[in-house]
């Protein structure tokens, strides 16, 4: 252990033992010299005060043996140069060998918890070092804003702390640096033992030899949601290291990463979400802008062409059938703007649904209604099961589905033809049909019939952009349904699209 | 006819659109007011007392919502708003803010002839004593007896669905949004349960409705709330 800056391990390192040795039986000789002047003035009893403190002394500065050396060397001295006879072990009186007795005990003891007072002092010391450490590395990392600084102060830290060799692996990371290049590795990794750190999130330890460079210890970089990286140390040549103490410093380390680490994680997350929401935004504007650019005029040419037939005095009949040619002309114009701004709104990424729980048959019969005049001779008729639960959608974009396959089939069914719409719950979906008894979807894939601009017959009379169904499929996706196409046996086209049903909210009963 | 031409006031900054909603406006036997800008329309609102007053949301010198609410805090005249279809939620809070009505640009002129002549008709109405007996379809609403009758025999409403019937029946070719109904109907605490509201119309669409997948009295103005058409 290699802790500089701590006075108190300072001294008790400065000795090597036999310099401790030394000492001891040079405090306690000059003890001697400094009470045999004294012999004729105070009482022995008081001698051996001067002696247990010497061993008292000893004891604090020394340590643990230098204090039982001090004790035994004590009692020798004092019956040797002053319990008469003096010089020699002999004693005259056998009420002094109570006080040997009494002397060694109480220096002893008095030696034991001296040296015991300054290991704790020690401990506390080393603990409070290392307390400060793990501040100082957690400002650190909570200051950090990259990765790599992370890594950075941990392997200091390590390095500083503990005299080891760290590297901080990040699988999931891909910035250069997280995976600890061979090149940057301050020791050598098992790949298969990270792998299985990373999985079971236990600490590995491996009995390397110290001082190979091979990595000892693995930890686990545990954060709040999931194992984030491992911590690898590699400990220099000196087997002591291991000791549990270091461990659970280790450990506390290793969490401290793992918080930093995912903290940063978060803070990436975060800023993406916020350009996520700023593009979004400057999308809608641009797009919302466009439409009012483009409606305005529209709005103007289809209202003006309206307005030819209240020009009085009364067009001729030729004025009328152009007014009548520009009125529908503008018509289906505006209504390919409105389709091509919906199909870029839906593009435009994350469309935002306004879902709400409400039955399906509602939405159903708003689009009959909003078509009016287009469904005047195709009948449709609605067949859902009584038992239809709420259903949770967007009722707008919903309605623009139902619009488009109503619209579709009135336009390629003969006059009178029934239009029928059906649904069923499939398992926790509800498939809902819009069938027509007209000609059917030409043949060939009818998957093609989604994509945008494609048309089911390449010429038609009939006008159409193709982008009615890319439309429908854009919102049934996105609200997690599938659409397909298909032709009837009995004649007729049909389109399915499935919503998913989910747990519709409880209503309260009415009066409770 | 005695009575004076109503007097309807246009408020739309693009020229192009004043003038054929003006053309279809005249037809209809009204005199029209044209206005720009919000603050000449606010100042013609006062000095006109206009009876129908027609709103572009989109001027460029502020929010037609604004200026709505400056109306009502005088005004009762009916409000009929033009707006684009993408404008879901301004539509929500020119009607909660007291319009009446709106149109959805690009329009047809003879459904902004419709809404103006039902608007102008339920303004005309206003005046005469109402009668408390409601009649749509084959349906009569005896609002001072609270008794509703189909075909001559009486139907039994709960008091939700009475209480919803009674405030649709009181504002006749009026949208009303959704918040507006279930803060009236259930409560403020209620006003983001809109499925309450879903199924208490569907409810009154079984009893009261011909066919109720395809209601001719009882329509929902989709993202918006319901309309009760005479």
């Amino acid at each position: 252990m290699q802790i500089e800056g701590s006075p108190a391990v300072q001294f008790t390192e400065r000795f090597k033992p036999w310099q401790r040795v030394g000492l001891t039986i040079l405090g306690c000789c000059g003890t001697t010299l400094l009470a045999t002047p004294l012999l004729g003035h105070l009482d022995l009893a008081n001698i051996v005060m001067l002696f247990l403190l010497t061993v008292l002394l000893i004891a604090i500065s020394l340590g643990r043996s230098a204090a039982v050396l001090a004790a035994v060397l004590s009692v020798l001295l004092f019956d040797i140069f002053f319990v008469p006879p003096r010089f020699s072990l002999a004693v005259e009186n056998l009420q002094y060998l109570v006080t040997f007795a009494v002397m060694l005990v109480t220096g002893l003891i008095a030696g034991q918890l001296a040296a015991s007072l300054k290991q704790k002092a020690r401990e506390a010391q080393i603990r409070e070092q290392r307390t400060r450490g793990l501040y100082e590395v957690a400002r650190q990392l909570a200051g950090a804003l990259t990765v790599e600084q992370v890594i950075d102060t941990a392997r200091q830290f390590i390095h500083d702390q503990l005299n080891a060799e760290g590297v901080v692996l990040l699988p999931d990371d891909p910035s250069p640096g997280a995976a600890g290049g061979p090149e940057k590795a301050a020791c050598r990794t098992e790949a298969h033992l990270v792998k299985v750190v990373l999985n079971s999130g236990q600490f590995v330890r491996v009995d390397e030899l110290p001082g190979s460079g091979d990595a000892s210890l693995y930890l686990p970089l545990r954060a709040s949601m999931r194992v984030r990286g491992v911590l690898a140390v590699a400990f220099p040549d000196n087997p002591q290291e291991l000791a549990p103490e270091n461990q659970a410093y280790l450990e506390a380390l290793a969490s401290l990463i793992a918080i930093a680490v995912e903290r940063l994680h978060y803070v990436e997350v975060a800023h993406a979400s916020q350009l996520d929401t700023v593009s979004e935004r400057l999308r809608s504007s641009i797009l919302s802008a466009l439409s009012h650019d483009l409606r305005t005029p529209l709005t103007a040419l289809v209202g003006l062409a309206d307005s030819l037939f209240l020009i009085k005095p009364g067009l001729p009949p030729a004025g009328l059938e152009t007014a009548q040619a520009l009125h529908e002309q503008a018509a289906r114009l505006a209504s390919l703007v409105g389709n091509l701004l919906d199909m870029a709104r839906l593009n435009a990424g994350n469309v935002t649904l306004r879902r709400e729980w409400q039955p399906l048959e509602e939405v159903i019969g708003a689009s009959i209604n909003l078509l009016g005049n287009a469904l005047a001779s195709h009948p449709v008729r609605v067949a859902l099961p009584a038992d239809l639960p709420l259903l949770e959608f967007d009722a707008v974009l919903l309605e623009r589905v139902f619009c488009n396959l109503l619209e579709n089939a009135a336009k390629y069914s003969p006059d009178g033809a029934k239009i029928e719409i059906a649904a069923r719950p499939l398992g926790n979906l509800v498939e809902i049909s819009v069938c027509d008894h007209g000609t059917g979807f030409p043949g060939g894939s009818k998957d093609k019939l989604f994509a945008m601009f494609v048309r089911g017959e390449a010429e038609s009379a009939r006008p159409g952009t193709g982008l009615g169904l890319a439309i429908c499929r854009a919102i049934v996706e996105a609200h997690g349904g599938t659409i397909m196409a298909e032709n009837r046996d009995e004649g007729g086209a049909c389109v399915r699209f499935t919503l998913p049903m989910g747990a519709p909210p409880v209503l309260e009963e009415e009066g409770a | 006819m005695t009575t004076p031409a109503p007097n309807v006031l246009l408020i739309e900054d693009e020229k192009q659109i004043r003038r054929f909603v003006r053309v279809a406006i005249e037809e209809e036997g009204c005199q029209v007011t044209e206005a720009e800008t919000m603050a000449q329309g606010l100042i013609e609102a006062g000095l006109r007392k206009p009876d129908l007053l027609i709103l572009d949301l989109g001027l460029p010198d502020g929010n037609g919502i604004d200026l709505i609410r400056d109306l009502r805090g005088w005004s009762d005249v009916p409000v009929l708003i033009l707006s684009a279809r993408s404008q879901e939620n301004e539509k929500i809070a020119a009607l909660d803010a007291g319009a009446d009505d709106y149109l959805t640009k690009p329009f047809a002129v003879g459904e902004l002839r419709a809404r103006v002549r039902a608007l102008l008709r339920r303004r005309a109405r206003s005046g005469e004593t109402a009668s408390p007996v409601i009649e749509f379809g084959d349906v009569a609403v005896d609002l001072s007896r609270r008794l509703v009758f189909r075909a001559g025999a009486e139907v039994h409403l709960t008091p939700i669905e009475y209480r919803l019937l009674s405030t649709l029946l009181g504002h006749p070719g009026k949208v009303l949004t959704q918040r507006n109904l279930l803060r009236e109907i259930w409560g403020p605490s209620y006003v983001e349960s809109s499925h309450y509201l879903r199924v208490y119309v569907g409810h009154l669409r079984q009893k009261l409705e011909v066919d109720p997948t395809q209601p001719k009295h009882f329509l929902t103005e989709t993202g918006v709330g319901y309309r009760f058409q005479p």
